[in-house]
Protein backbone atom coordinates (compact mmCIF):
# COMPACT_ATOMS: atom_id res chain seq x y z
CA UNK A 1 0.00 0.00 0.00
CA UNK A 2 2.83 2.49 1.27
CA UNK A 3 4.68 1.62 -2.32
CA UNK A 4 1.81 2.27 -4.25
CA UNK A 5 1.51 5.90 -2.42
CA UNK A 6 5.01 6.57 -3.33
CA UNK A 7 4.62 6.36 -6.73
CA UNK A 8 1.51 8.30 -7.20
CA UNK A 9 2.89 10.60 -4.84
CA UNK A 10 5.66 11.84 -7.68
CA UNK A 11 3.26 12.99 -10.27
CA UNK A 12 0.68 14.88 -8.38
CA UNK A 13 -0.93 16.42 -4.88
CA UNK A 14 -2.42 13.59 -3.68
CA UNK A 15 -6.00 14.65 -2.24
CA UNK A 16 -5.90 14.20 1.71
CA UNK A 17 -7.86 14.99 4.95
CA UNK A 18 -7.36 14.38 8.46
CA UNK A 19 -10.63 13.35 10.42
CA UNK A 20 -9.98 13.77 14.52
CA UNK A 21 -12.99 12.31 16.35
CA UNK A 22 -13.90 12.01 20.36
CA UNK A 23 -9.86 12.49 20.99
CA UNK A 24 -9.24 12.66 24.69
CA UNK A 25 -5.91 13.31 26.05
CA UNK A 26 -3.49 14.79 28.70
CA UNK A 27 -0.33 14.88 30.46
CA UNK A 28 -0.20 12.44 33.50
CA UNK A 29 -3.20 12.93 35.33
CA UNK A 30 -4.24 16.16 33.87
CA UNK A 31 -6.60 15.76 31.29
CA UNK A 32 -6.54 18.80 28.97
CA UNK A 33 -8.85 17.00 25.83
CA UNK A 34 -12.31 15.95 26.76
CA UNK A 35 -13.59 14.47 23.08
CA UNK A 36 -12.27 16.71 20.66
CA UNK A 37 -13.68 16.22 16.88
CA UNK A 38 -12.81 18.50 13.74
CA UNK A 39 -11.87 17.41 10.29
CA UNK A 40 -9.75 19.25 8.04
CA UNK A 41 -10.77 18.62 4.38
CA UNK A 42 -8.50 18.53 1.23
CA UNK A 43 -7.09 21.83 0.40
CA UNK A 44 -8.41 24.14 3.55
CA UNK A 45 -6.75 26.23 5.40
CA UNK A 46 -8.18 25.62 9.74
CA UNK A 47 -7.54 27.50 12.70
CA UNK A 48 -7.85 26.16 15.65
CA UNK A 49 -8.50 29.23 18.24
CA UNK A 50 -7.96 29.45 21.28
CA UNK A 51 -5.75 31.65 24.41
CA UNK A 52 -2.80 29.49 26.32
CA UNK A 53 -3.61 26.14 27.82
CA UNK A 54 -6.57 25.76 26.00
CA UNK A 55 -5.85 22.66 24.44
CA UNK A 56 -4.57 23.53 20.87
CA UNK A 57 -0.74 22.49 21.19
CA UNK A 58 -2.10 19.06 23.42
CA UNK A 59 -4.19 18.25 20.00
CA UNK A 60 -1.14 19.20 17.30
CA UNK A 61 0.57 17.33 19.20
CA UNK A 62 -1.91 14.12 19.20
CA UNK A 63 -2.19 14.22 15.35
CA UNK A 64 1.97 13.79 14.91
CA UNK A 65 2.19 11.46 17.80
CA UNK A 66 3.84 13.42 20.52
CA UNK A 67 1.56 12.75 22.62
CA UNK A 68 -0.80 9.66 22.25
CA UNK A 69 -4.55 10.19 22.66
CA UNK A 70 -6.05 8.29 25.92
CA UNK A 71 -9.93 7.54 23.69
CA UNK A 72 -10.91 8.79 20.38
CA UNK A 73 -9.56 8.25 16.31
CA UNK A 74 -6.92 10.23 14.44
CA UNK A 75 -7.44 9.27 10.55
CA UNK A 76 -5.66 10.59 7.94
CA UNK A 77 -6.89 9.44 4.57
CA UNK A 78 -5.22 9.93 1.35
CA UNK A 79 -6.69 9.56 -1.85
CA UNK A 80 -9.25 6.86 -0.17
CA UNK A 81 -6.35 4.61 1.35
CA UNK A 82 -7.44 5.85 5.57
CA UNK A 83 -4.52 5.20 8.13
CA UNK A 84 -5.56 5.33 11.98
CA UNK A 85 -2.57 7.64 13.34
CA UNK A 86 -3.03 6.73 16.84
CA UNK A 87 -0.69 4.88 18.14
CA UNK A 88 2.13 5.51 15.37
CA UNK A 89 5.49 7.21 16.19
CA UNK A 90 5.79 10.84 15.15
CA UNK A 91 8.43 9.86 12.60
CA UNK A 92 6.15 6.99 11.15
CA UNK A 93 3.12 9.92 10.57
CA UNK A 94 5.65 12.64 9.44
CA UNK A 95 6.88 9.87 6.96
CA UNK A 96 3.02 9.41 6.02
CA UNK A 97 3.25 13.57 4.49
CA UNK A 98 2.13 15.46 7.33
CA UNK A 99 4.60 18.09 8.24
CA UNK A 100 4.35 20.15 11.44
CA UNK A 101 6.06 23.75 12.18
CA UNK A 102 6.80 23.00 16.22
CA UNK A 103 5.98 25.87 18.76
CA UNK A 104 9.30 27.30 19.23
CA UNK A 105 10.51 26.54 16.05
CA UNK A 106 13.02 24.25 17.50
CA UNK A 107 15.81 24.18 15.10
CA UNK A 108 18.95 22.48 15.61
CA UNK A 109 20.83 25.41 16.74
CA UNK A 110 24.29 23.58 16.16
CA UNK A 111 23.55 22.78 12.22
CA UNK A 112 23.68 25.21 9.70
CA UNK A 113 20.57 26.29 7.80
CA UNK A 114 21.53 24.70 4.89
CA UNK A 115 21.70 21.51 7.10
CA UNK A 116 18.54 22.04 9.26
CA UNK A 117 17.02 22.05 5.62
CA UNK A 118 18.36 18.84 4.08
CA UNK A 119 17.08 17.14 7.03
CA UNK A 120 13.75 18.25 6.39
CA UNK A 121 14.49 15.74 3.05
CA UNK A 122 14.92 12.90 5.41
CA UNK A 123 11.54 11.12 4.87
CA UNK A 124 12.33 8.76 2.09
CA UNK A 125 9.13 10.24 -0.43
CA UNK A 126 11.32 13.77 -0.43
CA UNK A 127 15.00 12.64 -0.98
CA UNK A 128 14.69 12.35 -4.52
CA UNK A 129 12.84 16.03 -4.34
CA UNK A 130 15.38 17.21 -2.19
CA UNK A 131 17.39 19.90 -4.81
CA UNK A 132 14.11 21.67 -6.55
CA UNK A 133 12.35 21.80 -2.88
CA UNK A 134 15.55 23.67 -1.47
CA UNK A 135 15.57 25.60 -4.45
CA UNK A 136 11.81 26.66 -3.91
CA UNK A 137 12.11 27.75 -0.25
CA UNK A 138 15.56 29.63 -1.29
CA UNK A 139 13.26 31.09 -3.92
CA UNK A 140 10.60 31.29 -1.17
CA UNK A 141 13.05 33.02 1.53
CA UNK A 142 15.97 34.57 -0.03
CA UNK A 143 17.19 35.69 3.07
CA UNK A 144 18.17 31.78 4.35
CA UNK A 145 20.16 31.52 1.04
CA UNK A 146 21.73 34.01 2.00
CA UNK A 147 22.75 32.93 5.04
CA UNK A 148 22.58 28.84 4.43
CA UNK A 149 25.65 28.53 5.96
CA UNK A 150 24.96 30.32 9.35
CA UNK A 151 24.14 27.71 12.13
CA UNK A 152 20.51 28.23 12.61
CA UNK A 153 21.01 28.70 16.16
CA UNK A 154 22.34 31.78 15.64
CA UNK A 155 19.90 33.61 13.62
CA UNK A 156 17.01 35.85 14.78
CA UNK A 157 13.73 34.73 16.27
CA UNK A 158 12.52 35.86 12.81
CA UNK A 159 14.96 33.82 10.61
CA UNK A 160 14.57 31.24 12.63
CA UNK A 161 10.67 31.00 11.83
CA UNK A 162 11.87 31.13 8.41
CA UNK A 163 14.05 27.87 8.55
CA UNK A 164 11.16 26.00 10.76
CA UNK A 165 9.00 26.85 8.42
CA UNK A 166 11.26 26.10 4.98
CA UNK A 167 12.34 22.90 6.57
CA UNK A 168 8.85 21.39 7.27
CA UNK A 169 8.34 22.16 3.40
CA UNK A 170 11.31 19.92 2.62
CA UNK A 171 9.69 16.80 3.52
CA UNK A 172 7.00 17.68 0.91
CA UNK A 173 3.90 17.52 2.84
CA UNK A 174 0.64 17.06 1.74
CA UNK A 175 -0.62 18.52 5.35
CA UNK A 176 0.89 21.11 7.24
CA UNK A 177 0.91 21.99 11.01
CA UNK A 178 1.59 25.11 12.30
CA UNK A 179 1.91 24.74 16.50
CA UNK A 180 1.89 28.71 17.61
CA UNK A 181 3.62 30.61 14.84
CA UNK A 182 3.49 34.08 16.65
CA UNK A 183 5.34 32.82 19.74
CA UNK A 184 8.26 35.37 20.65
CA UNK A 185 7.95 37.05 17.36
CA UNK A 186 7.17 40.82 16.33
CA UNK A 187 3.37 41.13 15.37
CA UNK A 188 4.69 42.13 11.88
CA UNK A 189 6.80 39.20 11.55
CA UNK A 190 3.66 37.17 12.09
CA UNK A 191 1.75 38.60 10.03
CA UNK A 192 4.32 37.91 6.76
CA UNK A 193 5.16 34.94 7.97
CA UNK A 194 1.24 34.22 7.65
CA UNK A 195 0.96 35.47 4.60
CA UNK A 196 4.23 33.23 3.27
CA UNK A 197 1.93 30.07 4.66
CA UNK A 198 -0.84 30.99 2.82
CA UNK A 199 0.87 31.77 -0.53
CA UNK A 200 3.05 28.51 -0.34
CA UNK A 201 -0.21 26.68 0.80
CA UNK A 202 -2.31 27.96 -2.69
CA UNK A 203 1.39 27.34 -4.96
CA UNK A 204 1.66 24.08 -3.30
CA UNK A 205 -2.10 23.09 -3.00
CA UNK A 206 -1.50 21.88 0.71
CA UNK A 207 -3.87 21.22 3.47
CA UNK A 208 -3.01 23.74 6.45
CA UNK A 209 -4.09 23.06 9.81
CA UNK A 210 -2.70 25.97 12.63
CA UNK A 211 -3.56 26.53 16.18
CA UNK A 212 -3.11 30.31 16.85
CA UNK A 213 -3.87 32.01 19.86
CA UNK A 214 -3.99 35.81 17.86
CA UNK A 215 -7.32 35.84 16.10
CA UNK A 216 -6.66 39.23 14.27
CA UNK A 217 -3.08 36.61 12.60
CA UNK A 218 -5.21 33.63 12.46
CA UNK A 219 -7.87 34.71 10.27
CA UNK A 220 -5.72 35.99 7.55
CA UNK A 221 -4.89 32.37 6.46
CA UNK A 222 -8.41 31.19 7.82
CA UNK A 223 -11.31 29.56 5.29
CA UNK A 224 -12.66 28.07 8.15
CA UNK A 225 -12.00 27.49 12.34
CA UNK A 226 -12.69 26.05 15.58
CA UNK A 227 -12.57 27.79 19.01
CA UNK A 228 -11.06 25.78 21.63
CA UNK A 229 -12.08 26.13 25.19
CA UNK A 230 -10.84 24.22 28.31
CA UNK A 231 -10.34 20.96 26.04
CA UNK A 232 -13.27 21.42 24.00
CA UNK A 233 -14.56 22.61 20.48
CA UNK A 234 -16.44 25.42 22.12
CA UNK A 235 -17.63 26.95 18.63
CA UNK A 236 -16.90 26.35 15.00
CA UNK A 237 -17.19 29.15 12.30
CA UNK A 238 -17.97 27.57 9.05
CA UNK A 239 -16.43 30.56 7.08
CA UNK A 240 -13.79 33.11 8.27
CA UNK A 241 -16.87 35.61 8.29
CA UNK A 242 -18.61 33.49 10.69
CA UNK A 243 -15.45 33.64 12.95
CA UNK A 244 -15.09 37.10 12.41
CA UNK A 245 -18.74 37.18 13.65
CA UNK A 246 -18.85 35.15 16.36
CA UNK A 247 -19.82 36.80 19.31
CA UNK A 248 -17.61 34.92 21.79
CA UNK A 249 -14.55 35.68 19.53
CA UNK A 250 -15.82 39.19 19.99
CA UNK A 251 -15.92 39.17 23.55
CA UNK A 252 -12.75 37.77 23.96
CA UNK A 253 -10.05 38.86 21.06
CA UNK A 254 -11.35 41.94 19.13
CA UNK A 255 -12.86 43.45 22.86
CA UNK A 256 -16.23 43.97 21.66
CA UNK B 1 70.74 19.77 20.91
CA UNK B 2 68.64 21.13 18.38
CA UNK B 3 68.98 20.12 14.83
CA UNK B 4 67.00 20.28 11.82
CA UNK B 5 67.09 16.46 11.21
CA UNK B 6 65.86 15.68 15.13
CA UNK B 7 63.22 18.72 13.80
CA UNK B 8 61.76 17.11 10.93
CA UNK B 9 61.57 13.50 11.88
CA UNK B 10 60.00 14.86 15.42
CA UNK B 11 57.53 16.50 13.19
CA UNK B 12 56.97 13.87 11.33
CA UNK B 13 56.79 11.28 14.56
CA UNK B 14 54.43 13.64 15.77
CA UNK B 15 51.75 13.74 12.64
CA UNK B 16 52.33 9.61 12.55
CA UNK B 17 51.51 9.07 16.25
CA UNK B 18 48.50 12.01 16.22
CA UNK B 19 47.50 9.83 13.23
CA UNK B 20 46.80 6.98 15.53
CA UNK B 21 44.92 8.84 17.56
CA UNK B 22 42.74 10.08 15.82
CA UNK B 23 42.21 6.64 14.69
CA UNK B 24 41.06 5.82 18.59
CA UNK B 25 39.36 9.06 18.98
CA UNK B 26 37.29 9.06 16.43
CA UNK B 27 34.75 6.64 18.12
CA UNK B 28 34.95 8.50 21.00
CA UNK B 29 34.43 11.87 19.22
CA UNK B 30 30.64 10.37 17.76
CA UNK B 31 29.67 8.66 21.19
CA UNK B 32 30.72 11.37 23.40
CA UNK B 33 30.85 14.42 21.22
CA UNK B 34 27.48 13.77 19.46
CA UNK B 35 25.45 11.55 20.99
CA UNK B 36 26.54 12.75 24.79
CA UNK B 37 27.34 8.81 25.39
CA UNK B 38 30.18 8.85 27.89
CA UNK B 39 31.38 5.56 26.47
CA UNK B 40 34.46 5.64 28.94
CA UNK B 41 34.64 1.31 27.71
CA UNK B 42 35.71 2.72 23.67
CA UNK B 43 39.64 2.21 24.60
CA UNK B 44 39.04 -1.14 25.54
CA UNK B 45 37.08 -2.04 22.68
CA UNK B 46 39.95 -0.45 20.90
CA UNK B 47 42.08 -3.45 23.27
CA UNK B 48 39.39 -6.16 22.06
CA UNK B 49 40.11 -5.25 18.11
CA UNK B 50 43.94 -5.30 19.01
CA UNK B 51 43.04 -9.07 20.37
CA UNK B 52 40.89 -9.86 17.17
CA UNK B 53 44.09 -8.94 15.05
CA UNK B 54 46.41 -10.86 17.09
CA UNK B 55 44.98 -13.69 17.44
CA UNK B 56 43.89 -14.08 13.50
CA UNK B 57 46.93 -12.65 12.76
CA UNK B 58 48.91 -15.75 14.55
CA UNK B 59 46.45 -18.42 13.62
CA UNK B 60 46.37 -17.34 9.71
CA UNK B 61 49.25 -14.62 9.23
CA UNK B 62 46.76 -12.43 7.81
CA UNK B 63 47.64 -9.01 7.62
CA UNK B 64 47.10 -7.04 10.73
CA UNK B 65 45.13 -3.85 8.77
CA UNK B 66 42.88 -5.97 6.73
CA UNK B 67 41.79 -7.49 9.80
CA UNK B 68 40.92 -4.51 11.09
CA UNK B 69 39.28 -3.53 8.03
CA UNK B 70 37.34 -7.21 7.51
CA UNK B 71 35.74 -7.03 11.49
CA UNK B 72 34.43 -3.10 11.16
CA UNK B 73 31.11 -4.43 10.50
CA UNK B 74 31.57 -7.16 13.18
CA UNK B 75 32.02 -4.69 15.29
CA UNK B 76 29.00 -2.63 14.04
CA UNK B 77 26.53 -5.20 15.08
CA UNK B 78 28.10 -5.43 18.64
CA UNK B 79 28.08 -1.82 19.10
CA UNK B 80 24.22 -1.65 18.14
CA UNK B 81 23.63 -4.38 20.20
CA UNK B 82 25.60 -1.99 23.00
CA UNK B 83 23.04 0.78 22.27
CA UNK B 84 19.94 -1.03 22.69
CA UNK B 85 21.23 -2.85 26.06
CA UNK B 86 22.31 0.47 26.84
CA UNK B 87 18.77 1.84 25.55
CA UNK B 88 16.63 -0.13 27.16
CA UNK B 89 18.61 0.00 30.61
CA UNK B 90 18.77 3.36 30.98
CA UNK B 91 17.86 6.07 28.48
CA UNK B 92 14.40 4.77 27.67
CA UNK B 93 13.93 5.54 31.56
CA UNK B 94 15.78 8.56 31.64
CA UNK B 95 19.11 7.35 33.66
CA UNK B 96 21.61 7.52 31.16
CA UNK B 97 23.52 9.76 32.87
CA UNK B 98 24.77 8.36 36.26
CA UNK B 99 23.31 5.03 35.56
CA UNK B 100 24.87 4.96 32.43
CA UNK B 101 28.32 5.95 33.34
CA UNK B 102 28.68 3.20 35.24
CA UNK B 103 27.56 0.68 32.84
CA UNK B 104 30.49 1.60 30.76
CA UNK B 105 32.85 1.68 33.20
CA UNK B 106 31.44 -1.56 34.23
CA UNK B 107 31.58 -2.69 30.94
CA UNK B 108 35.17 -1.80 30.74
CA UNK B 109 36.38 -3.58 33.50
CA UNK B 110 34.26 -6.85 32.40
CA UNK B 111 35.60 -6.38 28.80
CA UNK B 112 39.29 -6.39 30.49
CA UNK B 113 38.64 -9.33 32.52
CA UNK B 114 37.36 -11.84 29.93
CA UNK B 115 40.41 -10.43 27.79
CA UNK B 116 42.60 -11.39 30.90
CA UNK B 117 41.13 -14.91 31.03
CA UNK B 118 41.59 -15.59 27.19
CA UNK B 119 45.07 -14.06 26.87
CA UNK B 120 46.21 -13.45 30.02
CA UNK B 121 48.65 -10.64 30.97
CA UNK B 122 51.17 -10.65 28.75
CA UNK B 123 52.28 -8.33 26.05
CA UNK B 124 51.06 -9.14 22.72
CA UNK B 125 52.54 -8.94 18.93
CA UNK B 126 51.68 -9.51 15.53
CA UNK B 127 53.53 -9.89 12.88
CA UNK B 128 54.21 -8.18 9.19
CA UNK B 129 56.52 -8.29 6.99
CA UNK B 130 56.48 -4.13 7.14
CA UNK B 131 56.50 -4.17 10.80
CA UNK B 132 60.54 -3.56 11.10
CA UNK B 133 60.71 -1.85 8.02
CA UNK B 134 61.79 2.18 7.85
CA UNK B 135 61.02 4.60 4.29
CA UNK B 136 63.92 7.01 4.10
CA UNK B 137 63.15 10.00 2.61
CA UNK B 138 66.53 12.48 2.97
CA UNK B 139 67.28 12.93 6.39
CA UNK B 140 63.37 11.69 7.16
CA UNK B 141 62.87 8.45 8.98
CA UNK B 142 59.34 6.55 9.00
CA UNK B 143 59.08 3.36 10.20
CA UNK B 144 56.56 1.28 8.44
CA UNK B 145 55.22 0.44 11.87
CA UNK B 146 54.18 4.31 12.07
CA UNK B 147 53.22 5.13 8.95
CA UNK B 148 50.81 2.43 7.68
CA UNK B 149 48.21 2.92 11.17
CA UNK B 150 48.61 7.08 10.13
CA UNK B 151 47.58 6.48 6.79
CA UNK B 152 44.69 4.34 7.46
CA UNK B 153 43.42 6.15 10.19
CA UNK B 154 43.35 9.33 8.30
CA UNK B 155 41.73 7.14 5.52
CA UNK B 156 38.88 6.19 8.42
CA UNK B 157 38.78 9.69 9.61
CA UNK B 158 37.91 10.59 5.65
CA UNK B 159 35.03 8.00 5.51
CA UNK B 160 33.51 9.04 8.34
CA UNK B 161 33.55 12.68 7.66
CA UNK B 162 31.87 12.26 4.76
CA UNK B 163 29.64 9.80 6.13
CA UNK B 164 28.51 12.76 8.52
CA UNK B 165 28.52 15.10 6.39
CA UNK B 166 27.03 13.88 2.99
CA UNK B 167 24.46 11.26 4.19
CA UNK B 168 21.00 11.74 5.65
CA UNK B 169 21.98 9.56 8.29
CA UNK B 170 25.17 11.41 9.45
CA UNK B 171 23.38 14.59 9.70
CA UNK B 172 20.78 13.11 11.93
CA UNK B 173 23.59 11.41 14.01
CA UNK B 174 24.89 15.28 14.29
CA UNK B 175 21.33 16.25 15.31
CA UNK B 176 19.96 13.66 17.54
CA UNK B 177 21.73 15.28 20.46
CA UNK B 178 20.44 18.31 19.40
CA UNK B 179 16.45 17.82 19.56
CA UNK B 180 14.81 14.80 19.61
CA UNK B 181 12.06 15.71 19.19
CA UNK B 182 12.66 17.76 16.36
CA UNK B 183 14.42 14.98 14.43
CA UNK B 184 11.38 12.80 15.08
CA UNK B 185 9.37 15.37 13.26
CA UNK B 186 11.55 15.11 10.39
CA UNK B 187 10.93 11.57 9.71
CA UNK B 188 14.04 9.84 11.59
CA UNK B 189 13.56 7.43 14.80
CA UNK B 190 16.28 9.00 16.98
CA UNK B 191 16.66 5.21 18.60
CA UNK B 192 17.44 3.99 15.15
CA UNK B 193 19.73 7.12 14.44
CA UNK B 194 21.55 6.32 17.61
CA UNK B 195 22.15 2.68 17.09
CA UNK B 196 23.89 3.40 13.73
CA UNK B 197 25.90 6.05 15.37
CA UNK B 198 26.93 3.70 18.33
CA UNK B 199 27.52 1.03 15.81
CA UNK B 200 29.82 2.97 13.31
CA UNK B 201 31.82 4.63 16.80
CA UNK B 202 32.35 0.45 17.71
CA UNK B 203 33.23 -0.41 14.01
CA UNK B 204 36.52 2.10 14.15
CA UNK B 205 37.35 0.58 17.15
CA UNK B 206 38.23 -2.89 15.45
CA UNK B 207 40.42 -0.86 13.02
CA UNK B 208 42.34 0.97 15.34
CA UNK B 209 42.74 -1.70 17.80
CA UNK B 210 44.72 -3.60 14.61
CA UNK B 211 46.45 -0.32 14.53
CA UNK B 212 47.38 -0.29 17.70
CA UNK B 213 49.19 -3.67 17.66
CA UNK B 214 51.25 -2.94 15.13
CA UNK B 215 52.77 0.38 16.66
CA UNK B 216 53.43 -1.60 20.00
CA UNK B 217 52.71 -4.79 21.81
CA UNK B 218 49.38 -4.92 23.96
CA UNK B 219 48.26 -6.45 26.76
CA UNK B 220 44.24 -6.38 27.85
CA UNK B 221 44.08 -3.40 30.35
CA UNK B 222 46.65 -0.94 28.44
CA UNK B 223 43.26 0.74 27.18
CA UNK B 224 43.57 2.68 30.31
CA UNK B 225 46.48 4.54 29.44
CA UNK B 226 44.59 6.05 26.71
CA UNK B 227 40.84 6.85 28.20
CA UNK B 228 42.59 10.37 29.54
CA UNK B 229 44.55 11.40 26.23
CA UNK B 230 41.42 10.44 24.08
CA UNK B 231 39.08 12.35 25.79
CA UNK B 232 41.24 15.42 26.09
CA UNK B 233 41.47 15.02 22.29
CA UNK B 234 37.53 14.99 21.56
CA UNK B 235 37.04 17.71 24.09
CA UNK B 236 40.08 20.18 22.54
CA UNK B 237 38.98 18.98 19.06
CA UNK B 238 35.25 20.31 19.29
CA UNK B 239 32.54 18.17 20.77
CA UNK B 240 30.77 17.45 17.34
CA UNK B 241 32.84 17.97 15.26
CA UNK B 242 34.75 14.48 13.60
CA UNK B 243 37.46 16.87 11.50
CA UNK B 244 38.27 18.81 14.74
CA UNK B 245 38.99 15.84 16.91
CA UNK B 246 41.01 14.84 13.65
CA UNK B 247 43.50 17.69 13.60
CA UNK B 248 43.17 17.84 17.62
CA UNK B 249 44.93 14.48 17.56
CA UNK B 250 47.55 15.39 15.12
CA UNK B 251 48.11 18.66 17.17
CA UNK B 252 49.04 16.28 20.55
CA UNK B 253 50.13 13.62 18.80
CA UNK B 254 53.09 16.36 17.60
CA UNK B 255 53.38 18.02 20.51
CA UNK B 256 53.86 15.67 22.58
CA UNK B 257 56.30 13.90 19.49
CA UNK B 258 58.55 17.49 20.71
CA UNK B 259 58.06 17.44 23.92
CA UNK B 260 59.31 14.12 23.95
CA UNK B 261 62.02 14.61 21.76
CA UNK B 262 63.44 17.69 22.80
CA UNK B 263 62.90 17.44 26.79
CA UNK B 264 62.03 13.82 27.61
CA UNK B 265 59.39 11.60 27.08
CA UNK B 266 57.85 11.66 30.85
CA UNK B 267 56.43 15.16 29.85
CA UNK B 268 54.69 14.70 26.93
CA UNK B 269 51.32 13.71 28.83
CA UNK B 270 51.45 16.76 30.76
CA UNK B 271 51.72 19.36 27.75
CA UNK B 272 48.87 17.48 26.15
CA UNK B 273 46.32 18.40 28.85
CA UNK B 274 47.91 21.96 29.43
CA UNK B 275 46.91 22.53 25.87
CA UNK B 276 43.47 21.39 26.70
CA UNK B 277 43.56 23.67 29.46
CA UNK B 278 44.82 26.63 28.09
CA UNK B 279 42.39 26.09 24.55
CA UNK B 280 39.25 25.93 27.23
CA UNK B 281 40.01 28.84 29.08
CA UNK B 282 40.23 31.03 25.59
CA UNK B 283 37.93 28.98 23.34
CA UNK B 284 35.13 26.62 25.88
CA UNK B 285 33.52 24.91 22.24
CA UNK B 286 37.12 23.73 21.20
CA UNK B 287 39.00 24.40 18.77
CA UNK B 288 36.47 23.40 15.62
CA UNK B 289 33.50 23.40 17.87
CA UNK B 290 30.26 24.55 16.82
CA UNK B 291 28.35 27.56 18.64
Amino acid sequence: MRSFTIRKWKGRILASSLTITDVEAGYGSVRVLHGVSITVEDGESVVLLGSNGNGKSTLIKCITGIVRPSAGAITLDVDGVTTDLVGMAPQDIVGLGIAMVPEGRRLFPALSVEENLVLGAFRKEARPMIAENLDFVFETFPRLKERRGQLAGSMSGGEQQMVAVARALMSNPKILLVDEPSVGLAPILVSQMIAKIKELKDQRAMTVLMAEQNFNQAIKIADRGYVIVHGEIAYEGATAEDLSNNDMIKEYYLGA
Amino acid sequence: MFTFDLLINAVAAGLMLGGFYAAVAIGLSITFGQLDIVNIAHPTFVILGSFVAFVINESFGIDPVLIGVVFMPIFYFLGMGLYQIYYVSFEKTGQESLSGLAFFFGLMFILEVLMILAFGVDYRLVSAAYIGETLHIGPLDLPLRMLIPAVAATLMTIAVVLYMSKTFMGKAIMAVSQDRLALQLMGADPIRVKRIALGIAIATAALAGALLIIIQPVEPSVGRLYIGRIFAIVVLGGMGSISGTFFAAILIGVVESFIATFYGPSWAPAVGFGILLLTLAIRPQGLFGRA
